[in-house]
């Protein structure tokens, strides 16, 4: 019997003191932090995904440390989150109303449920106050992250996500032009296709990248923004509508015509990218994304064959073919908690990674800026001075799953697989038109 | 009377710790996340009382049904694949001969890999231009029978179920193996000695003294199999238009890709019913033949 | 130990029934079925020196040149040394939790009656099914409330409870075919049941314990999703963290992924091979006491 009680006494401490433990560790922490800084030490959280070894993720890393080792009276804690888990990460913490001070988040669906969820404070105060800033954004720059004429943050970064990379030495070698309309295209693809090269690369695992990079922007040659936004909004169109019908079936035809190589439901976007980059393929749609992977794994010489082009006209769309779909990328978010000193902080923050400065070298690490800054060429690859002049010259067109809500865009990315699959383009746009209106009504 | 408070004192006190931390880590958020499935919540904000709202709408989902065909797939591929495969390699590895270690700690293997590396590793074996699987199909003059195997739906899941089943056979091994351990080795040789050999000692002896494992195997096969994530989630997502979708991914894009706690919650508890319901099946079905 | 000897010479006996070819045809296959399954190893550290076109364009072969420089820069990257620590460090703390607790709770169900007996079994049984995600949010919101997040408790004590169930069945059905009479001639001897749980059960139910420590140690080693929302400091991450910073979600860094992965998996190998031996030992300890 006491040798019973013993054994429990000695579980029941084990786990206490081991509890406790955990506790005292922590509180420990905290008064070392405290005690090290001067009395006015402001804490300050931090949440980004810049993890990788790519020159951005670096860049940014190097960007916040210096920030750190600059402000001594600011006790700044970064969370550095892997990619794959940030998105979760940052729902499940929103779930419990405990967001960090300061944040990466997304334009659109994102920034719009998080402002929903009165989780944001908006920036405008900050943007106002240093008015060169803000004017150096591109047109648009704001609208992903913009409520009720509030604005939730300021974007790091561009994505266009529907370029046509090309191999200029493919298409030398069997003498095309690089198709500028939607006949030329299957032209080509069908001469390439005889001459046994994979006429475009496709790795659509991961279910987004054909609605992100073609059908955003094939739609919209098709069907026209006015009439996506308006189905996105089910406010007077609908997906069944035979236009986008027909934007459906033009993709289909393509993969008819055996455009893609086999097997690419289940080839990733980076599987898809080394396709291209090792010239296996004589074309590519990707977005600016695609630049860091290429600019790693293409030699100089392969590099400088590679072109990039917007989509082809389709005939009589109703859209501008001088567009690509983009979207801008992510900025900082503010949450709503914080105030005075704090605020100050933060403010300052955001200014050291999405100001001008931090743009220019974003810019000089092989990505994209929604933000007025020349490029000096000698710091990049030349396919990605191709891109940056091209994103000059054209207008930006809305993304698909920027405007869709989660529930419609995941419908998009299955439905997309179907199609490419074979499926019938009325059902899939039957099934695309029931997710948008459902979950739209709520 | 003594013997009788100590033994009251000893399963209460013995209890209590197991009692306290699986009730506060696994039982409440269990049936919080229960709860949760009565809402309609996105996880921010209002969450707005709606009864059985998710649970209908699930159930008249053609991606659920699906999903669920895909994951009974799964459970028989792992029922009939992994715990039969598990047990004769156990009973043929019984020795402690180095090469039998080999092989034990071989089979074990995939376990200890992340199942990162083993759901690229397969994928690449199924690649459609540089795989294994067609290359060596090419070799032997098979080549009209190449397939771009994960993107076919119609044998996508069969393709997935086969890593799944290679993957997980080593813990049944390992426990099979501890299971043939407490066989005491008297009746292995009385067993002998009645000149009971080969089948006959295995299903008169071996068999019904392990039934207990095996019993334990089979529900283990199941609840992993309705949860399993890891390989398909690498593998392929579920895709391609969700021909590989299994019950967990299902939940788990509808919480947190999709944005819908509430009816990820409810998923989760269906998939608890639907597990509960095929271990109880088959705990009875097992009793039945082990009376016979 | 002479029991032993003399259970092989009777198991040698055996074989000599079955004709060699026979034996020699099962060892092959066997043998040829553990290289196809120990090839994802050797895969994995093949590819953990390419360069990523390599690793594209040859998945199958062999690098053509030893890029060490992979491993140096994946733990750096990653800060792969502080997180090893702290996931051996809770990977410890959990596994003698769950086995302790495992062992107790197995042996009270089998050896005792009471009341609620079916009803905690039942419990037992639920926590098994439930996929762990949709347990993500009520568990931060409750580890939230009592304080316990960003600290190592918060992975600690959820992955002994998420354990529990399975090490309770696999100990629970080892016990049933251990007899009850050492148990029942200590009890009259004179020793309390704490002493038999310690001295009798702890021991003899060694091989069922080596099994649940394999399968605990590498779920907790390999964690992701707890690790991923439980823990906000970094100087307190697992392994499992640092592993997938190599995809952005555009692309994914398949060398130095898989020079991390390679390094990571080195001692959920060497653990794995050192319990096995537990299993092993643990069979001739019964062999020796049946």
């Amino acid at each position: 019997m006491r040798k019973s009680l013993l054994l429990v006494l000695v579980m029941m401490v084990a786990v206490s003191v081991f509890t406790a433990c955990s506790g005292s560790q922590n509180t420990g922490k905290g008064t070392s932090d405290g005690g090290t800084g001067k009395e006015e030490k402001v804490a300050l959280s931090l949440w980004h995904n810049f993890t990788g070894d790519d020159l951005r993720a670096r860049t940014m890393r190097e960007i916040v440390d210096k920030f750190k080792n600059d402000h001594p009276n600011i006790d700044l804690n970064i969370q550095a989150i892997p990619p794959d888990g940030y998105k979760a990460r940052l729902k499940t913490v929103a779930a419990a109303n405990e967001m960090p001070d300061v944040f990466l988040m997304w334009p659109g669906t994102m920034t719009k449920e998080f402002q929903g969820g009165d989780l944001l404070q908006p920036i405008n105060e900050l943007l106002d106050s240093k008015s060169e800033w803000k004017s150096g954004f591109l047109p648009g720059s704001f609208d992903g992250f913009t409520i009720d004429n509030q604005i939730y943050s300021a974007p790091m970064g561009l994505s266009p996500t529907s370029i046509l990379y090309y191999n200029q030495a493919i298409f030398d070698k069997y003498q095309l032009q690089v198709p500028k309309t939607w006949d030329e295209l299957i032209k080509a693809v069908e001469s390439l296709k005889s001459n046994k090269v994979t006429p475009i690369a496709l790795g659509n695992k991961a279910a987004w990248l054909a609605q992100s990079s073609i059908i955003s922007s094939l739609g919209d040659r098709v069907t026209g923004s006015e009439w996506f936004l308006k189905a996105a909004a089910q406010d007077g169109a609908k997906f069944t509508d035979p236009e986008f019908v027909k934007a459906l079936e033009l993709l289909q035809q393509l993969q008819q015509a055996g455009a893609f190589q086999e097997g690419f439901n289940s080839i990733d976007n980076t599987q898809m990218e080394m396709m291209f980059a090792q010239g296996q393929a004589a074309m590519m749609i990707d977005g600016g994304w695609a630049l860091t992977n290429l600019s790693a794994n293409a030699s100089k010489e392969v590099l400088d064959q590679m072109g990039a082009t917007v989509l082809p006209s389709v005939p009589g769309g109703k859209g501008d073919p001088n567009t690509t779909s983009g979207v801008v990328g992510v900025g900082l978010g503010l949450s709503k908690k914080v105030e005075g000193k704090k605020k100050e902080a933060a403010h300052e923050l955001i200014l050291a990674m999405s100001g001008p400065d931090a743009q220019k070298r974003t810019l000089e690490a092989n990505q994209l800026v929604s933000y007025k800054v020349e490029l000096d060429e000698s710091k990049v690859s030349s396919l990605f001075a191709k891109v940056y002049k091209l994103m000059n010259s054209v207008q930006r067109t809305p993304v698909y799953d920027a405007i869709l809500t989660s529930a419609g865009a995941d419908a998009v990315n299955n439905g997309l697989q179907e199609l490419l699959m074979g499926g019938k383009p009325q059902d899939i746009a039957q099934k695309i038109q029931d997710a948008q209106a459902k979950s739209i009504q709520k | 009377m003594r013997t009788f408070t100590a033994k009251r004192a000893f399963v209460t006190f013995g209890l209590l710790p197991s009692i306290i931390i699986y009730t506060v880590f696994v039982i409440v958020p269990v049936f919080w996340s229960a709860y949760y499935g009565f809402f309609d919540w996105k996880g921010i904000g209002e969450a707005r009382f709606m009864g059985f709202g998710n649970f209908t709408e699930a159930l008249g989902d053609d991606i659920f049904w699906l999903s669920l065909k895909n994951n009974l797939i799964v459970v028989v591929a792992s029922v009939f694949g992994q715990v039969p495969i598990a047990l004769l390699l156990a009973l043929l590895l019984r020795k402690g001969t180095w090469f039998q270690r080999f092989v034990r700690a071989s089979v074990f293997m995939p376990m200890v890999l992340s199942s990162v590396v083993i759901g690229i590793i397969w994928s690449t074996i199924y690649h459609p231009q540089i795989g294994l699987l067609n290359g060596l199909l090419d070799m032997v003059g098979l080549g009209e029978w190449k397939k771009a195997w994960l993107s076919d739906p119609a044998i996508a899941m069969w393709m997935i179920a086969i890593p799944i089943i290679w993957n997980f056979i080593g813990p049944y091994l390992i426990m099979f193996l501890a299971a043939l351990s407490s066989i005491p080795s008297e009746m292995d040789d009385a067993a002998a000695m009645d000149g009971a050999s080969g089948t006959r000692k295995l299903i008169s002896v071996t068999l019904p003294m392990i039934w207990d494992t095996i019993k334990v195997t089979i529900v283990l096969c199941i609840s992993g199999s309705l949860k399993a994530f890891d390989l398909i989630y690498v593998m392929t997502n579920g895709g391609p238009a969700h021909a590989t979708e299994l019950l967990a991914s299902y939940m788990y894009n509808s919480t947190f890709n999709v944005f819908r706690y509430g009816y990820g919650s409810a998923v989760s508890t269906l998939i608890i019913i639907i597990s509960l319901i095929l271990i109880a099946g088959s705990q009875l079905l097992m009793r039945r033949r082990n009376q016979t | 130990m002479t029991t032993a000897t003399r259970r092989h010479r009777s198991v040698r006996v055996k074989q000599h029934g079955v004709p060699r070819w026979k034996q020699y045809l099962r060892n092959t296959v066997l043998g040829v079925y553990a290289l196809l399954t120990l090839y994802p190893l050797f895969w994995m550290y093949m590819s953990a020196f390419k360069t990523n076109a390599e690793f594209y364009a040859s998945p199958f072969s062999l690098p053509t040149s030893w890029n060490w420089d992979n491993f140096v820069r994946a733990w750096e990257v990653s800060g792969m040394g502080k997180a090893a620590l702290n996931s051996l460090w809770v990977t410890f703390l959990a596994l003698v939790l769950t086995l302790l607790l495992g062992a107790l709770t197995a042996y009270i169900l089998s050896r005792f009656t009471f009341r609620g007996k079916r009803l905690l079994t039942g419990m037992l049984l639920l926590g098994m099914l439930i996929p762990v995600h949709s347990t993500l949010v009520p568990l931060f919101i409750m580890m939230n409330k009592i304080g316990l997040l960003d600290t190592h408790a918060a992975l600690v004590l959820p992955y002994t409870a998420f354990e529990l169930p399975i090490a309770v069945f696999i100990v629970l059905a080892y016990l049933t075919n251990i007899p009850k009479e050492m148990e029942e001639a200590a009890l009259v001897d004179g020793s309390g049941y704490t002493g038999i749980f310690t001295r009798i059960i702890l021991p003899v139910t060694l091989p069922a314990l080596s099994t649940v420590a394999i399968l605990g140690f590498l779920r907790f080693w390999n964690d992701f999703a707890f690790a991923l929302v439980f823990i906000n400091d970094p100087n307190l991450k697992t392994l499992p963290l640092s592993l997938s910073v190599f995809a952005t979600g555009y692309s994914t860094d398949f060398r130095l992924t898989m020079a991390a992965l390679a390094m990571a998996s080195l001692p959920t190998i060497i653990v794995y091979l050192m319990f096995q031996e537990q299993v092993m030992k643990g069979m001739a300890a019964g062999a020796v006491k049946g």
